[in-house]
């Protein structure tokens, strides 16, 4: 199933979907010591959320363990240290979907995301060019180059904002913009 | 910024396409604005100074 998702577009839901399908995938790599890896029933119908700041969830990962992993429970009511590290191990993954270390890993989401942000953002612009094509008015003749020279020098002649504006770049004596 | 460490697990989609996403995206971006902000005739009217040199106007 989360093959079928890497065809889909672009779309904000598809990562949430794609994080809340973490449980799903985990089906698929079976980790640690290669047991049976755990029926986990697919989000919304499971308690079970493994987040940084919630450490300890009340359920635990595996909602329906197999003969084995039963068989495992009950050895752990004895003492632990009857218990091998490769079952210790087993218990854990039993308990928890990850490792902090797995939790936290770094990714490559921001990738997907940023470009994801570039493109709609250069559809918008596809947008403009529309608009400016069919959409905006004919351009006022004051703001033709020819117009724009002529009420330049219109300013310059009437010394408009001689001391910080406009009058006050142009060089007067040269004829020419102060450098 | 984040390392793509995921030498243990399969890669994920943001692993193979993201930096093609990203880099795409940018350009396009890029591209399309470009063209938009100088090609189409947009008046952006940017200050005269340094830029447009005066014409006389008197005599008409």
């Amino acid at each position: 199933m989360s093959k079928a998702m890497f065809f889909l577009p672009y779309s904000p839901w598809f990562t949430l979907v794609r994080r809340g399908a973490v449980g799903v995938q985990s089906i698929r790599h079976a980790h640690g010591s290669g047991d049976t890896a755990c029926s986990q029933k697919m989000p919304p119908y499971t308690n079970y959320h493994a987040e940084r700041n919630y450490p300890m969830p009340d359920e635990p990962f595996c909602s329906e363990p197999s003969p084995q992993q039963r068989a495992l429970k009950e050895k752990e009511k004895g003492p632990w240290q009857q218990l091998t590290d490769a079952e210790k191990v087993a218990l854990y993954r039993m308990q928890f979907h990850q490792t902090f270390a797995e939790m936290n890993r770094p990714s490559n989401e921001w990738k997907t995301v940023l470009g994801g942000v570039f493109f709609f953002f250069g559809f918008t612009g596809i947008l403009i060019c529309w608009q400016r094509l069919y959409v905006f008015p004919e351009k006022p003749i004051t703001l033709s180059e020819d117009w724009k020279s002529k009420q330049l020098q219109r300013v310059l002649d009437m010394k408009g904002n001689p001391i910080l504006g406009l009058a006050s770049q142009w060089d007067y004596s040269r004829n020419d913009w102060k450098k | 910024m984040a390392p793509d460490n995921h030498h243990d697990r399969l890669p994920n989609f943001h692993d193979k396409y993201g930096t093609p996403i990203l880099l795409s995206g940018a350009t396009f971006c890029l591209a399309i604005w470009a063209y938009a902000a100088t090609q189409i005739g947009i008046e952006w009217n940017l200050s005269l100074v340094g830029r447009v040199i005066p014409k006389d106007w008197r005599s008409q």
